[in-house]
């Protein structure tokens, strides 16, 4: 290995997370090189001192009596919605099959797809799908660019739900964040295998709806609690 | 309000073994998932230091801001109670609310306005080192909290807070890849910062 290699290795060497067959190596060559001996030294240093942070700091004094307030204008909200029409009480069922309809569809798509790939590659055979991969440098910057939409449009929605979740039955709040949970689980899985699989077209188109879906799911939840 | 030393003398004697202290915590943790607010008052003292240790860092030293996060953080976890079923510690769970609410927050200050922390602000760690009576070591924390954001969050959470590389990854949604650049360019900055 280069001088230029071992250096990259280097923060991995310091924090014990080379592999075995690097690091002998890699120790060799510092016991060598004066650069990364000292460098060695140097980030040992940092995270030394970065151990010795304090884990603890005492919150302001205030701080509890702000939460308490929060919880309990939560609990009043709570109290007030519970006092509702009966007219107003079928929305959260409808809005509760919608839910479910839509961490369903997310997932199971997800599955679907990522188990075909598995399975593909288990039988050493080519993907099913041929569009499966060679996404354009124009998909990519347009998945990009919906990416980043998708990140600022579920931050305002989420920040919207969160303060309009009092408006919401228990019930209904419970299976929007279960369902939630759900679509999170399947963008997350899909994210991962597009970081393994960055030009795969499939995965782009399916990772896309998946956040169509979820912004869907939080507008519909939000206008509900506009109309309650 | 009372602390758990003071409660723990009206439910009996301290705990002795470590079932027992568990016992307690998830008792406490039950009764505050069935509404018990004085219950909830307990975890928050239990948990609030670490917390907020955690929010002062990734909010860069700021107390105003750190403050803010770190009730934005117990509301919502009084709010999600009942998704925390002991799949994990409580601690866990309440540090990973933490930064993703941190995150939320951060995406919905980026779209307000364009907030920059100077390079060389030392005043409001200094400030919080006043107000917490803890001594901090401050020309670290100094350099932590002049770290590019994603840079700062990559140290914060691996080299103090002790995640893998993994677990940053899934919480902030990108490679491990990235988060070992990150990391590395964090050390470097640190070290640059440190030694001049």
């Amino acid at each position: 290995m280069t001088h230029e290699v071992i250096r990259h290795l280097l923060d991995d060497y310091v924090t014990g997370e080379l592999t075995e067959d690097a690091r002998g190596p890699v120790a060799d060559h510092i016991a060598a090189c004066a650069i990364c001996g000292a460098e060695v030294e140097s980030l040992k240093g940092i995270l030394a001192r970065a151990a010795e942070l304090p884990k603890s700091v005492e919150p302001p004094a205030e701080a509890w009596a702000n939460i308490r307030a929060a919880i309990e204008r939560d609990k009043q909200a709570v109290g007030a919605d519970h006092g509702a029409t009966r007219r107003d009480r079928w929305r959260p069922y409808a809005l509760a099959a919608a839910i479910v309809l839509a961490a369903v569809l997310s997932s199971g798509g997800t599955a679907l797809y990522l188990n075909s790939r598995n399975a593909g590659a288990d039988s050493s055979r080519p993907a099913a799908n041929s569009d499966s991969s060679g996404a354009t440098p124009a998909t990519l910057v347009a998945f990009t660019i919906e990416e980043n939409t998708y990140l600022r449009n579920v931050a305002v929605l989420q920040d919207l739900l969160d303060r309009q979740e009092s408006l919401l039955a228990p019930e209904t709040v419970a299976q929007l964040k279960a369902s939630l949970r759900t679509i999170d689980e399947a963008i997350l899985e899909a994210r991962n295998a597009l970081a393994r699989d960055p030009a795969n077209k499939m995965l782009i188109e399916m990772l896309s709806g998946t956040y169509r879906q979820k912004m869907d799911l939080m507008r519909r939840t939000a206008e509900m609690t506009r109309g309650s | 309000m009372k602390t758990s030393a003071v409660v723990s003398d009206t439910i009996g004697p301290f705990p002795s073994t470590i079932g027992e202290e568990k016992a307690a915590a998830l008792d406490t943790i039950r009764r505050a998932q069935s509404g018990d607010v004085d219950a909830f008052e307990l975890l928050y003292h239990e948990h609030s230091p670490r917390i907020y240790a955690l929010c002062l860092r990734l909010k860069a030293g700021d107390t105003s801001d750190a403050t803010e996060l770190m009730q934005d953080v117990f509301v919502r976890a009084w709010r999600r109670l009942s998704t925390f079923r002991g799949d994990c510690a409580f601690s866990s769970w309440l540090h990973r609310l933490a930064v993703n609410t941190m995150l939320e927050n951060a995406r919905s200050d980026n779209r307000r306005t364009a907030r920059v922390l100077p390079m060389d602000d030392t005043s409001r760690l200094a400030g919080a080192a006043r107000s917490s009576g803890v001594e901090l070591k401050l020309d670290m924390e100094n350099a932590i909290a002049s770290l590019p954001k994603g840079a700062r969050l990559a140290f914060v959470l691996h080299d103090v807070e002790g995640y893998q590389h993994q677990e940053i990854a899934e919480q902030l949604s990108v490679s491990v890849g990235t988060v070992k650049a990150q990391l590395h360019r964090a050390r470097r900055l640190l070290r640059e910062r440190l030694e001049r």
